[in-house]
């Protein structure tokens, strides 16, 4: 109960806390969310169409790898295989826009691509993602110095197909200089993929076959976003500590008189440490609440933002949820752990010294 | 109930009490005068267990301080204070202000103590919605809440009137005369009127 009049006793300095929490506390939450939706698109995209992947081998980017697509063809002929198609994936300009991820794919995956108009893409034709495709009122698009016709439009659950643009792999090869950047492989049998795998293995030296889950599990893009998006978490964490800290300091300097009265009326050190960590709880939990408010806001906003695509999208689990709440709630404890200690420590002397005649 | 045998203190080289030794009998009202310097202050320190002192034996209520376990429970619950400045908690009201003060036991008493003191109406109030002298009155409800062994007040009408020193010093008189003993360090000569022992301190040294 003292601790809340205490906050609203000191409403500006309180607002401080409160507003350096939030801060601290969306950073976290967006930079988790919006890498977690970029590992969550991109593993859908490629896990939603195929049970293995093959790649280059020792390449560790699928921008950079470059499998030859012959392979198709005997891989369908392997026992259990039901289907395989090839893709490429880049990145190029696309007429005004900086960059825009390009699909190019062989035309039995074409179907992916939920068309909205038009038809599907033949010889130097493309389709636009829904996103992009706002973005353009011609009827033809230069892609790297060379001109495609837009043949139609479609529409994907996958952000980064929504502000991409998709081509046959003929055309794609021919502007990236490769010849699939992968093949997705399905069966239609689960208990024999690790076979499938082994014939696939023996057909390149060449190449890396892994089923898909296993691909996403040890992608070294992910891997560098989950670290990256860790490390700024750990920054926004720290500058979160370090203003509730700074703040707090403030709060025990301006309210010694008050725990020297606490303690000259017996009050114990743990009284005000307790109080102390209670009134930063108390703020944090809030600003953790508003914070997570603000950011599912944020979060639904981003996937409209036409500048930005539909590459930047945001998934907040539970996970994320109870890992921000925990880190709160370090926050909280951590930042006020030295100014409590301080202000337990006060001399109550000072009311008789600051008295005295 | 306090008896101070052979008590000395230093701040850094500088000796500033010298060799004392006394008794306060219980309901004692005892008056600490002396000029600025004198040591009045250190001595109400240290016989309100605040500060330790260099040299010598402090006994409360038969207790040696030195020997006490929960020095902030002994505080809480023998000892009272009233401050030149009142230092009411000004984001409490007048009966947070004493609540904080009262062991659990005690709570209950918080609207009899004020009755007795004249400011039952106040109750609600927060200290910057009173006058000084309520104030000061609020802070003497606070220190008697719990029925301590002794009060020690630190000029305690130093920013008071006349009118309002002479209604705390009443108060504090009717503790004593209840059996608290009251230790007030003053420079205020008014006191001597209500005191039964005086105790007149310089440079250091009993006079």
């Amino acid at each position: 109960m003292i601790s809340l009049k205490a906050l609203t006793k000191n409403k500006f300095k309180s607002l401080l806390i409160f507003s350096s929490i939030t801060i601290a506390v969306m950073a976290i939450f967006l930079i988790s969310s919006v890498s977690q939706g970029i590992i969550g698109m991109y593993s859908k995209m490629i896990k939603t169409d195929g049970d293995i992947i093959i790649t280059q081998k020792g390449i560790s980017d699928t921008f950079f790898s470059n499998v030859d697509i012959l392979l198709m063809d005997k891989i369908e002929k392997i026992e259990h295989v039901s289907s395989s198609y090839a893709m490429i994936v880049g990145a190029s300009p696309i007429g005004h826009i900086p960059i825009a991820g390009i699909y190019g794919t062989t035309t039995n995956h074409f179907s992916h691509y939920k068309l909205s108009s038009g038809e599907y893409p033949k010889k130097s034709e493309v389709i636009l993602g829904t996103n992009i495709a706002k973005q353009f009122a011609t009827s033809n698009i230069n892609i790297g110095n060379r001109e495609f016709k837009i043949s139609g439009t479609y529409s994907s659950e996958i952000g980064f197909e929504e502000g991409g643009v998709v081509m046959n792999i003929e055309d794609a090869g021919k502007l990236f200089n490769r010849s699939a950047s992968f093949i997705l492989v399905s069966s239609d049998s689960p208990n024999e993929i690790d076979e499938i795998i082994k014939k696939i293995s023996a057909l390149d030296s060449e190449i890396e076959v892994k089923t898909t889950q296993n691909f996403v599990k040890e992608y070294n893009q992910f891997k560098i976003i989950e670290n990256s998006s860790f490390v700024i978490s750990f920054l926004a964490f720290t500058m979160g500590l370090m203003g509730i800290a700074s703040v707090m300091s403030m709060i025990v300097n301006s309210r010694k008189e008050e725990f020297g009265i606490m303690r000259a009326l017996g009050k114990s050190r743990l009284f005000i440490i307790k109080n102390l960590f209670f009134e930063t709880l108390v703020m944090s939990v809030s600003a953790y609440l508003f914070a997570l408010v603000l950011s599912l806001g944020i979060l639904a906003l981003l996937p409209h933002i036409e500048m930005l695509q539909g590459y930047v999208n945001g998934t907040l689990s539970l996970q994320i949820s109870l890992y921000v709440l925990f880190s709160t709630i370090l926050m909280a404890l951590f930042g006020s752990l030295i100014p409590a200690w301080i202000a337990s420590k006060t001399d109550p002397i000072l009311l008789i010294n600051q008295g005295c005649a | 109930m306090i008896k101070v045998s052979n008590i000395s203190h230093f701040y850094g080289v500088e000796q500033v009490l010298y060799d004392l030794s006394f008794e306060i009998k219980s309901g004692e009202f005892l008056f600490l005068s002396g000029e600025s310097g004198s040591g009045k202050s250190t001595l109400l320190s240290i016989l309100s267990t605040l500060l330790k002192p260099s040299k010598g034996e402090l006994l409360i209520d038969g207790e040696s301080v030195e020997e006490i376990s929960n020095i902030d429970y002994f505080r809480q619950s023998k000892i009272g204070f009233v401050f030149q400045f009142h230092y009411l908690i000004n984001y409490l009201s007048v009966y947070e202000n004493i609540a904080l003060a009262a062991l659990e036991d005690k709570k209950q008493n918080i609207n009899k103590v004020l009755g007795e003191l004249g400011i039952a109406d106040l109750s609600s109030r927060y200290p910057n919605e009173i006058s000084g002298g309520q104030r000061q009155r609020v802070a003497v409800a606070r220190a008697l809440i719990n029925e301590p062994k002794i009060i020690f007040a630190d000029e305690p009408t130093g920013s008071l009137d006349s009118k309002n020193s002479a209604i705390v010093y009443g108060l504090l008189q009717n503790a004593a005369k209840k059996g608290t003993t009251v230790v007030v360090a003053s420079h205020d000569m008014q006191i001597e009127d209500y005191a039964t022992q005086i105790i007149r301190l310089k440079d250091g040294q009993i006079l």
